[in-house]
């Protein structure tokens, strides 16, 4: 088990008008399962690059056990990276694959066989090592490449998009073995994703980085609760920002008065957002509500399989509203409806 | 049969009797002169005399023989030496922007010159006449250009290898430049992060994954430098003859008789060449099938 510490990481690319990585700042615990999450161009991959030691930064340090990683070579460093496409070696059968890192430090061949029969054993794949990579479906060339990248016991693991590739059954099944394996070595390991989805099933925290700056580092929890900014709340599938002033004791948004109790409200300044995600508004017909409660017109209904998504018009504001499965019975399109906005799940934001 | 079938076939119709007659007639009439069949000169029999005479007899055994090591020797050692240069060539500077557009003209302006103009232009910078030798005379490196090393018509056929590997290493380059471009560094930087030195990056990742398309280009090349024969017969010597130069010797001798000998040597220089095109094709095939 091994702690990463990156610090002031910066790079920048000739020709680039912003550095693709700016500043970063990382403390990962032994044995942590850590996401880089953020869209495209966002540097997450360059990061991953710089770990492994195929990028130099331009300053700042990545340090593995309280020692430097800048100084050494990619293959002395102990990061094993496991790539988006699996590049698995079309010229060599599973078990040559797998033994790979192992025959480049010189091991004997029966040493390698062994470990080789273990790894394939630990993906589930125990019967194919003869077999050529082409002759593996997606979800087998994944676990191939990961059992490839943990027989040398690396310090610390590297995926790229680990299932980004995969189909919904496969991405599952995938998750569970990435999250069983990775408990069971204990290896500290970060990947790297675009999807919050993808980052919030796999890892135990999350590294949110938007233009090469790192915007939040805490658990996936924590995203959804009490998001540090509009965008990392968009990121995460928010939808329903309110512009808010203080008044008083309460806030004041377009479409009134707020009670407000969560623990940052007297961090907010006086202009700031409130968001609340959809699932978490309530909805009914009839005026059941207390408090936080507006009445509004149904705009739009959509019904996606597994919720039922409302648009309620109040004043000249929309909020999403979002409903498990069929939605409510008897609420249609320009109706009049009650909304309930739950003061726990109320979330402000000084933006 | 479908409309669509019945235009393909129709469309390729032309093209592949233009193909055939030109092709395959003409090795066909070379076979049948090489076998002594010659109307013009009343010779209606078919013999192997014509091979026989040049590989066995007397008087062209030893020339033949020795023409032919000096033909797999050129041939061998261009084709290596043009593929070491350009693969190493190209993997030194696929990641240099500069030197990748450097390299990339130069041999853009190498590809479309004709073989025999190198081979004038090898004369005229290595001959014991050429430039080199008159500017090392000058500098005080030899005493006279007759001092130079017989760099051209000379018995290793060093000239001819020079101007093979000078012109084909800008076809392998060009071919692994693509190669090497469309496979992109990401084997590379996968083995690197699995503990690959760079000596291992190459033996192990990069020389298994060009060896394909490599080993393709060199078939070309040395089926070339095999059968050609101008740069020979202008940096060659009378004794050792490659093959092709004195296939070609015969077919200028006024006595037509000799040119059963000529078609002889032809047809030998192709069925050569063939046979290492098959046992190309038939490794390609057994490593697929044992795949």
């Amino acid at each position: 088990m091994s702690d990463l510490k990156i610090s002031h990481l910066y790079k920048n690319f000739s020709g680039m008008d912003r550095p693709v990585v700016n500043n970063v700042n990382l403390n990962i615990k032994a044995g942590e399962l850590v996401a880089l999450l953020g869209p495209s161009g966002c540097g997450k991959t360059t990061i991953l690059k710089m770990i492994t030691g195929l990028f130099q930064p331009d300053s700042g340090d990545i340090i593995l056990d309280n020692t430097s990683l800048l100084p050494i070579v990619t293959e002395k460093r102990d990061v094993v990276m496991v790539f988006q496409n699996y590049l698995l070696f079309p010229y060599m059968n599973v078990n040559e694959n797998v033994g790979f890192a192992l025959k480049m430090k010189g091991i004997n061949k029966d040493k390698i066989d062994e470990k080789v029969k273990d790894m394939l054993e630990l993906v589930k794949l125990p019967d194919i090592g003869g077999r050529k990579p082409k002759q593996l479906s997606g979800g087998q060339q994944q676990r191939v490449a990961l059992a490839r990248a943990l027989i040398s016991k690396p310090k610390l693991l590297l995926l790229d998009e680990p299932l980004s590739n995969l189909d919904a059954h496969l991405r599952d099944e995938m998750r569970e073995l990435i999250i069983t394996i990775q408990q069971k070595l204990k290896v500290t390991t970060i990947f790297v994703t675009h999807d919050q989805e993808e980052a919030v099933l796999l890892a135990d925290k999350i590294a949110l980085i938007f233009d090469g700056k790192l915007q939040s580092y805490a658990p996936p929890k924590e995203y959804y609760e009490c998001p540090i900014n509009e965008r990392a709340a968009r990121f995460f599938g928010g939808v329903n920002f309110l512009k808010s002033t203080i008044n008083n004791l309460n806030i004041e948004t377009e479409i009134g008065l707020i009670i407000y109790n969560q623990k940052n409200k007297n961090d907010l300044l006086d202009n700031h957002l409130l968001a609340i995600r959809p699932e978490n508004i309530k909805i009914s017909k009839d005026n059941i509500f207390q408090k936080n409660c507006f009445s509004g017109i149904i705009t739009s209904i959509i019904f996606s399989g597994t919720n039922t998504r409302y648009k309620i018009k109040i004043k000249d504001t929309i909020l999403e509203c979002s409903v498990q499965s069929l939605g409510i019975k008897g609420i249609s399109e320009n109706d009049k409806v009650f909304i309930y906005l739950p003061e726990d799940k109320l979330w402000g934001m000084n933006e | 049969m479908s409309g669509d079938r019945l235009k393909i076939i129709l469309s390729l119709t032309s093209p592949l009797l233009i193909i055939i007659t030109l092709f395959f007639g003409g090795i066909f009439y070379g076979l049948l002169q090489s076998l002594g069949y010659q109307p013009a000169i009343q010779k209606y029999d078919i013999n192997f005399d014509a091979y026989y005479n040049v590989m066995f007899s007397e008087r062209y055994a030893k020339l033949f023989w020795t023409g032919l090591g000096l033909n797999l020797w050129v041939s061998f050692v261009s084709t290596f030496l043009a593929a070491a240069f350009a693969l190493f060539g190209a993997l030194a500077i696929r990641k240099t922007f500069f030197a990748k557009t450097f390299c990339n003209f130069i041999y853009s302006l190498n590809l479309p010159m004709p073989h025999l103009v190198v081979a004038i232009g090898m004369i005229f910078v290595f001959s014991q006449s050429g430039l080199l030798a008159r500017m090392s005379s000058q500098v005080g490196l030899i005493g006279s250009p007759s001092d130079f090393p017989i760099l051209v018509k000379d018995k290793y056929g060093l000239g001819i290898i020079l101007t093979y590997v000078w012109k084909e290493s800008a076809f392998f380059f060009i071919i692994l430049m693509s190669v090497l471009q469309s496979l992109g560094e990401n084997f590379e930087e996968l083995a690197q992060s699995l503990g690959a030195n760079k000596w291992q990056r190459f033996r192990y990742v990069i020389l298994p994954l060009i060896m394909p398309s490599l080993f393709s280009a060199s078939i070309i090349v040395f089926a070339f430098s095999f059968g050609a024969y101008e740069v020979p017969a202008l940096l060659g010597i009378s004794y050792p003859q490659m093959l092709p130069v004195m296939a070609f010797e015969f077919f200028l001798n006024p006595d037509l008789n000799a040119r059963s000998e000529g078609m002889a040597l032809s047809i030998i220089i192709a069925m050569i060449v063939m046979i290492l095109v098959i046992i190309y094709f038939w490794l390609i095939q057994s490593k697929i099938r044992k795949n």
